[in-house]
Parts: structure tokens; C-alpha cells; sequence
């Protein structure tokens, strides 16, 4: 960790630090990065940098891309059979798909953390109960899941977020759980227990610094399975209504157009690809880069 | 002399699981008394096993026990708050690698127990670093590193100086030796002996050694299956053992170069 700058001057990094000098190294994952805040920046301001309202129908349908022959500027990427803009629509759909995939990896790791964390510091009967219930709630597929709790609240984008969330909250519980458990029973833990740490600072200088690998790594598969999710359920139309176009709706509603404007079917799937290859290659470059701090 | 630790009829029996299946047993442990002088060591000896690790953890704090009492100076240790107890008993674990937080700076490992025990001001937290610090043998210019840039022997005193930091009476040392070369090891017993000389804190130690059991101890205990065989003071002990038991585990440890 110690490092020497040209003259002999040593700087004592944070392992935190360290982890970031170590992922600066690595090119892809930088590039990643960027590409990723892109796209977060993108689902932010979506509403300012539209170039038509998502609702505007002009005469001419089925427009190509502005590239191809017959396309014009003033839709880059062509129109749809109602003669909606075809950019419009693919950056509120990553608005709603990317942006519903943060939010609820988000409300799913704080909500999994703080349940995680007091089964784990808990003992006897409800940390088992909390166990074995979260065991035979693993058996259920999450799309599965996520279905059966859209059959019950109704189809709407909202009440996807939600089911979405319900499906994969069981399984980051039970991740958090055995990584909480395992570190538990480190010495450096029960060290600080003995100089009479409550479990808040239990958890906040023992415990989190010390599993920073596993939780980058498992929010990266819930926040890809959520983006798969969404999709998968604008797809099946369980996920929105026909005003809010999600990338997997918009495939759907265009899928019977597949020969004759293929770019309407092309473009929301390039779209869902590069997200979901974008946000791994990042995560996979932290985790590495936490690894090889820790190897040290 | 004035005594320290009083441990009476102490017991920790296990139920056996209720759940189907299982596999784990454990041998109960005791009744076990004893007592600890103030500024005297207390070696524990025995096979691996034997409940010397449960008697020491019960006696840190770590496991409940099932009956039996603990006083320390006269007062029964259930009747002290969890920050009396810290001040009272501390411990310092085997492997110092594995009992320092590697994500944290010396500095903070050194704080927290002050910070969690007394009421001292940053002002005071400062100066009993920095004399605990002295009493080690570091320079204060290791408080901002992390552990794993420390060599092994800085580590144990940085786990020493964690246990020292509070002026406890009684330090709890888990086989501490064990991980270190020999002349190393020395250095860490003179090291534990000026500490005594200097602040009359009384150890219990977990012995594996019995050269550097016999070289430390004023008091040695024998354990075999949870029960003491042998409790007397180390030059009877080690000259004129009682129990076959006894005679045996002495001779299975035989100076290493002999081996």
C-alpha cells in the first residue's frame, strides 16, 4: 500500500484508495465506467435532452435510420408504424428500464442489508425462523415470482418495480446473511466485540470493510437480473402500460414489424445488450481491483 | 499475596442439539477453582482438547458458563458492566494476522477500546496511545499504517499494546507464541516479563511449551478432559509431578532440539 512518488516521498493510501489506483490500471473497466455514468447521465436528464416527445405521431411511418436510404435528420433513428420518433422512445425506454434497474437495486440492497444483517447478529428463533423462510422462498424462480406477484397487484410499471424487488430481495438476504456469518467468526470481530462494540460499529468498521468483494459482485447480479427482469416483463406486457415504452415493450410492439423496419426491433435490444455488458465489465474490474488489494 | 481471580465450581456443560442428525458432541468442562495472585502468571497446560481455550474464552468473556462463579477481587465478574469487565480482563488472540482488522489503521484499532471503555477527551486518548505505545516498544509513526504492513512482530505488539491500552489487571493470551520464530519469540516473553515487572498485570497464558512455560509461570495448570489434574506452582509441577498424566505430557515435550 505504500507508495513512492518520484522524489522519495511515501503517501499511506486507504485500502480504498488503493482498490481505485489498482482499477485505474485497468483500461476496459475505465472505459466501462464512462460508457456506464453515459448512461446514468442519460437516465437522469432524459428529460431534457428528448428530441421529440414520445407521443408525437407524424405522416411519415416506418421511417429507416437517417443513414440508410429514404431516412431523415430529423429522426436519426427513423419512425415506428405510428410515426412516433424511434430516438425519443429508445431513451425514455432506457429512462424507465435502466433507471428502474438503479432504483431498485438500491431500495433492494438497503432493505437486504438491514434484514441480512439482523438475522445475522441475531441468534435463536427468529434469525432460524428468518432462515428457513428464506430458504424455501429460494426455490421459486424469480421471473416466476415476479409474475405471480403481477397477477396479484395488476399490470403496471410501478407494480413491476416492485415485484421485481420482492422476487429478488430473498436472494440478497440470504447472500448478506452468510457473508455477515462467515465474517462473524473472524478474530478480528470477536476482538472488537471483546473491547465492547455494539453492532452498529460492529458492522460499520468490521464487517462491511472486510465483504466489499462479495457485495460489489452481488449487487452486480441483482441489478442485471432486475434489467433482464423488467424487461422480460414489458416483454410478456406485464410490465407497463401502452403510454410507457420499456425497452422490452418496445421490442414487443414491434415485433411483428421484424421484416419489414428490423432497426425498431434492433435498436431496444443493442440497447439492454450494451447496458447489461457495460455495467458487468465495470463491476468485474472493481471486484477484481478489491481482490488484488486484499491479496496484497 | 493478594488474590486477583477467583474461580469457583466453574462448569459449561452443552446441551446436545436438538436437531436431527447432528453430529456435535462436545465434553463438558469442569467443575474447575482455582485462584490468581496479583502480578502472577498462570500457565494452563494440557493436550489438545482438554478445555484449556473454553476455560480462558469463559473467563474473556466469550462463552457463558453454565455454573460457577468468577470474582475478581472480590467482586463477582456477572455483577460488572461489560466496560468495568473490558477494563478488568483483556485478551490478546493467537494469530495477531487474523486479530487485527486489516481495513483499519493501527491508530483506530488502538482508539476504539478507549473510545468504547472510558470517558477520556481526545486529549487523553492521544497520551495513553502514546504511552502505550512506549511500553510496547513502537514508534507512534506506526499508528497510520494498516496491520499488513507491519512485520509479524510489530503485529503482536500492536495486539499487546490493544490489550495493555486500558491498564487491565489480568491478560488473557491464547498461545500467543506459537506463530513466531525463536529468537522473535523471545523478544515478545522479555518483552510480556517488563510489562509485568513495570505494571504488575497478572497473565493467564495457554501453554504449548513447556520450557517457556516453566521460564514465565509462577502457577501451572494441568487439564485433561475438562477437569484440572494438577494445580500447584511451576517448580513442583515441573520437579516433582503428581499424576502419570502429568509426567506424561512433560516428557512428550521435549526440548525442540532434541527432536
Amino acid at each position: 500500500m505504500l507508495i513512492n512518488y518520484e522524489f522519495n516521498e511515501d503517501k499511506i493510501q486507504s485500502p480504498l484508495q488503493y482498490t481505485w489506483s489498482i482499477f485505474k490500471r485497468n483500461n476496459i473497466a475505465i472505459a466501462a465506467m464512462w460508457v456506464a455514468i453515459i448512461l446514468v447521465m442519460i437516465v437522469i436528464f432524459a428529460g431534457y435532452i428528448l428530441p421529440n416527445t414520445p407521443t408525437t405521431q407524424v405522416k411519415q411511418l416506418l421511417l429507416p435510420p437517417y443513414w440508410i436510404d429514404g431516412g431523415v435528420s430529423d429522426h436519426f433513428l427513423g419512425t415506428d408504424d405510428l410515426g412516433r420518433d424511434t430516438l425519443t422512445r429508445l431513451i425514455q425506454g432506457i429512462q424507465l428500464t435502466l433507471g428502474g434497474a438503479l432504483l431498485l437495486t438500491l431500495i433492494v440492497s438497503i432493505l437486504g442489508t438491514i434484514i441480512g444483517a439482523t438475522a445475522a447478529l441475531t441468534k435463536g428463533l427468529k434469525a432460524s425462523i428468518l432462515h428457513h423462510f428464506l430458504d424455501a422462498l429460494l426455490i421459486i424462480p424469480t421471473l416466476l415470482s415476479a409474475l405471480i406477484l403481477i397477477a396479484i397487484f395488476g399490470p403496471s410499471y410501478e407494480n413491476c418495480l416492485i415485484a421485481v424487488s420482492l422476487s429478488l430481495l430473498p436472494q440478497f438476504i440470504r447472500a448478506i446473511y452468510i457473508n455477515i456469518e462467515n465474517e462473524l467468526n473472524k478474530q478480528y470481530i470477536i476482538a472488537l466485540r471483546l473491547d465492547g462494540a455494539a453492532n452498529i460499529r460492529l458492522l460499520r468498521f468490521g464487517i462491511f470493510p472486510n465483504i466489499l468483494e462479495s457485495m460489489v459482485s452481488l449487487l452486480n447480479r441483482i441489478f442485471s437480473l432486475a434489467i433482464l427482469e423488467i424487461s422480460t416483463l414489458g416483454f410478456l406486457g406485464f410490465g407497463t402500460q401502452f403510454w410507457d415504452v420499456e425497452l422490452g415493450a418496445l421490442i414487443a410492439s414491434s415485433i411483428g414489424l421484424i421484416f419489414s423496419s428490423p432497426w425498431l426491433v434492433l435498436f431496444p435490444g443493442i440497447a439492454i445488450f450494451i447496458i447489461v455488458l457495460v455495467f458487468n465489465v465495470f463491476t468485474e474490474g472493481l471486484r477484481h481491483a478489491v481482490i488484488e488489494g486484499e491479496d496484497e | 499475596m493478594q488474590t486477583l481471580l477467583n474461580v469457583s465450581n466453574l462448569c459449561k456443560n452443552y446441551k446436545r442439539s436438538a436437531r436431527f442428525l447432528s453430529s456435535g458432541f462436545r465434553a463438558p468442562l469442569g467443575p474447575i477453582s482455582f485462584t490468581l495472585g496479583a502480578g502472577q502468571t498462570l500457565s494452563i497446560i494440557g493436550e489438545s482438547g482438554s478445555g484449556k481455550s473454553t476455560l480462558v474464552q469463559i473467563i474473556a468473556g466469550l462463552i457463558s458458563p453454565s455454573s460457577g462463579d468468577i470474582s475478581i477481587k472480590g467482586q463477582p465478574l456477572c455483577s460488572l458492566s461489560q466496560q468495568e469487565r473490558c477494563r478488568a480482563i483483556r485478551m490478546v488472540f493467537q494469530d495477531p494476522s487474523s486479530s487485527l482488522n486489516p481495513k483499519v489503521t493501527i491508530g483506530r484499532i488502538l482508539t476504539a477500546p478507549l473510545e468504547l471503555n472510558t470517558d477520556f477527551n481526545k486529549q487523553q486518548i492521544k497520551e495513553q496511545i502514546q504511552e502505550t505505545l512506549a511500553l510496547v516498544g513502537l514508534l507512534t509513526d506506526y499508528l497510520d499504517f494498516y496491520p499488513n504492513m507491519l512485520s509479524t512482530v510489530q503485529q503482536h505488539q500492536v495486539a499487546l499494546a490493544r490489550a495493555m491500552i486500558l491498564n487491565p489487571d489480568i491478560i488473557i493470551a491464547d498461545e500467543i507464541l506459537a506463530t513466531l520464530d525463536i529468537s522473535l519469540r523471545f523478544k515478545i516473553v522479555n518483552l510480556l516479563l517488563n510489562i509485568q515487572e513495570n505494571k504488575g498485570t497478572s497473565y493467564i497464558f495457554v501453554g504449548h511449551n513447556m520450557n517457556l512455560v516453566r521460564h514465565m509461570s509462577d502457577q501451572v495448570i494441568v487439564m485433561n478432559n475438562g477437569l484440572i489434574v494438577e494445580n500447584n506452582n511451576t517448580a513442583e509441577i515441573f520437579n516433582t509431578p503428581q499424576t502419570d498424566y502429568t509426567k506424561h505430557l512433560l516428557l512428550s515435550h521435549q526440548p525442540d532440539y532434541r527432536k
